[in-house]
């Protein structure tokens, strides 16, 4: 029959191509076994899912193996501020080598309000003033920060996990409430954004909001003068317009920045001295002499006469910018 | 006043409505239950006497009117809100603005002796210039894009004039931030269910949960014996975004915020369902509120922030196995 024959010829074909087929199969088997074994002998065996495993993890944790599973109600997070600890240290010891003078005479068992002079447009001297009290004295104080760098992208993740608050009048009477110091400028933007040539003039202190906060919470208030930071970034001028399209201020113009790009933005490695005042005890007074506007601002203008003659002096007495 | 013989709840099919509808029925089994809503809820308790009232209608403060006196109500609880927004803004203005002011015509024309009002915290507004702790004496600066929140803090504006026009009345005002628990879901709930979260690069606000329990005991406690004022009702504590995705296993998909915005803005001018209108601010600036004076009220809550969210997210994780 002619299918018969044609299957029997079929069959001849069919058992020469599987004999053939096997033979490749056995090469390629034997070709692959040595590869692999190459591969293995020098990564190990490869577990698929545990790379996968490990991607997905490095994924979702990017940048987050250094935080705490709960912050305080402020956002401090112990676990960022213990490493952002490190980079102080070294930025106080030997970027700015900062002199302490003072820190004897601060309250050590009850909640302070430091009130400081206001330089730079990063917070570093709010940074310098936290970390050396919490050398110091153990405790670390909060430091209040501008409206616009708290909604600045990365700042604010990153201040609110090292202790920077939103400067405003509840944010302070809570903390103090709570138990915390608190680092006040109250200057405000007005002193971080005045230009090199105004260097070291303390600008106006608010509407006396500092003190009258000191008052009620009947906390002492210690002046602080801070002197070197105004030039670790010297403002030459400031550009309004151009940083009105980008959402600032204003745009300063420094001998770094913009010129070297985001390198700008590092500090100069000028010398600082820290110095606290005597503490002001305003718990004598009773909160209603926060109502007294007379008497708040006579204090706000004592206050800031005794930061003014504290940073004359140290300017004074420094022997130069960068040395020392 | 003692405990409410006869209790109203508007708006029966939300979440607030229903679930204190059960815990009325228990705490107090002898009160009278009026339930007021668009439709008769599925598997409602048959002891409920339901109405089916449309608050949006013109006439429908005096057919309230007409309902509440003849059941005797002597509280009534307004949860009549959309707990996400729809297409017809219109509508949803009708039925959360105008059907409020209904609602306390209503009240007033028959006489009810206590008002407890279903508010949210979301109603302070995302701002940069808010302190880090909301009190209840702050403004409602509300978001300009978010049509529910605006709706509602007109509503707040309408029932602090009434509340001063009818002092003998027992007005109660809650804000509850944002729920958290095995049961409650709205946007943000299936906000916070995906694996992969889109977050604002550069921004981790710290953020404030009630756990939905501890959310419906203080309606229970404003219901059925009386505190009247203005509380915020939130858990204690405060947590940042990312750390909450990460304790939840899930993956934060950081995107530039003037990016997110715009794409963002797409499924919420359908309302799919996806984070409504003016959301991605919430998630951007501080708008935490200081619960201290509903602790003190209500007593400690039973869940922290942590707390809440962790049992939210247990029971997602569970009914991935149903």
């Amino acid at each position: 029959m002619a299918a018969g024959d044609a299957g029997n010829g079929d069959e001849g074909e069919r058992d020469a191509l599987a004999s053939a087929l096997q033979g490749l199969r056995r090469e390629l088997r034997g070709r692959l076994e040595a590869a692999e074994s190459a591969v293995t002998d020098r990564f190990g065996e490869p577990d698929l899912f545990e790379i996968f495993e490990r991607l997905r993890r490095a994924a979702g944790t990017f940048g987050m193996e250094e935080r705490s599973a709960e912050v305080d109600e402020f956002g401090l997070d112990p676990i960022s501020t213990a490493r952002a600890r490190r980079l102080l240290e070294w930025l106080c010891s030997s970027w700015w080598r900062v002199d302490v003078a003072g820190i004897e005479d601060v309250p050590r068992d009850e909640p302070v309000l430091f009130v400081a002079n206001h330089s730079g447009l990063l917070p570093y001297d709010g940074l310098m003033i936290a970390h050396v009290v919490e050398r110091e004295t153990g405790r670390r104080p909060r430091f209040l920060v501008a409206d616009w760098l708290v909604t600045l992208p990365f700042a604010q993740p990153w201040l609110a996990r090292v202790g920077g608050v939103r400067a405003c009048r509840e944010n302070a009477h809570r903390l103090l409430a709570r138990g915390h110091s608190v680092i006040a400028f109250p200057e405000g933007s007005k002193g971080a954004a005045k230009v090199f040539a105004d260097r070291y003039r303390l600008q106006r202190f608010g509407r006396g909001g500092v003190i009258r906060v000191a008052i009620e919470a009947g906390v002492p208030i210690v002046p602080v003068s801070v002197v070197g930071a105004e030039e670790a970034h010297p403002i030459l001028f400031k550009l309004h317009t151009a940083a009105r399209s980008v959402g600032l201020p204003f745009l300063p113009v420094t001998p770094t920045f913009p010129w070297l790009g985001p390198l700008g933005l590092l500090p100069l490695p000028s010398k600082w001295r820290l110095r606290f005042g005597a503490p002001v005890a305003t718990d004598a007074l009773g909160a209603d002499a926060a109502a007294d506007e007379v008497l708040v601002s006579r204090m706000t203008e004592e206050l800031r006469g005794t930061i003014q003659s504290m940073l004359d002096a140290d300017r004074r007495s420094r022997e130069g910018v960068f040395s020392g | 006043m003692r405990t409410p013989r006869s209790i109203a709840i508007t708006g029966l099919r939300s979440f607030v409505g229903k679930r204190l509808l059960r815990r009325v029925r228990e705490a107090e089994p002898d009160a009278q239950l009026v339930g007021l809503d668009l439709q008769r809820p599925y598997g409602l308790d048959p002891a409920v006497r339901f109405h089916a009232v449309d608050l949006a209608e013109p006439t429908a403060d005096g057919r309230l009117a007409e309902l509440l006196r003849k059941e005797g109500v002597e509280a009534l609880l307004h949860a009549a809100f959309r707990s996400q927004p729809r297409a017809d803004l219109e509508a949803d203005h009708e039925l959360e603005t105008i059907g409020s002011l209904h609602v306390l015509h209503a009240c007033a024309a028959a006489g009810v002796r206590r008002l407890v009002l279903a508010s949210s915290t979301m109603l302070y507004g995302p701002r940069p210039d808010n302190p880090n702790f909301l009190s209840e004496d702050h403004p409602l600066r509300g978001h300009p894009d978010a049509h529910n929140v605006r709706n509602r803090v007109e509503v707040e504006e309408l029932v602090a004039t009434w509340s001063r026009r009818h002092p003998d009345v027992e007005v109660t005002v809650l804000r509850p931030c944002w729920i958290m628990g095995p049961s409650y879901e709205d946007a943000i709930t299936r906000y916070f269910a995906r694996p992969l979260v889109p977050t604002l690069l550069g921004y981790d606000p710290l953020l404030q949960f009630v756990h939905e329990e501890d959310c419906l005991r203080a309606f229970e406690i404003a219901l059925l014996e009386g505190r009247p004022g203005v509380y915020n009702v939130v858990g204690r504590g405060v947590l940042p975004l990312t750390t909450l995705l990460r304790t939840a296993g899930k993956r934060p998909l950081p995107i530039p915020a003037p990016l997110l915005y715009r794409l963002g803005a797409y499924p919420a001018e359908v309302q799919s369902g996806d984070p409504p209108a003016g959301f991605y601010d919430y998630l951007r600036y501080l708008w935490v509120a200081d619960g201290e004076r509903g602790f003190a009220a209500f007593g400690e809550p039973e869940y922290t922030t942590l707390e809440a969210w962790m049992s939210f997210v247990s029971s997602r994780r569970m009914r991935r196995y149903r």
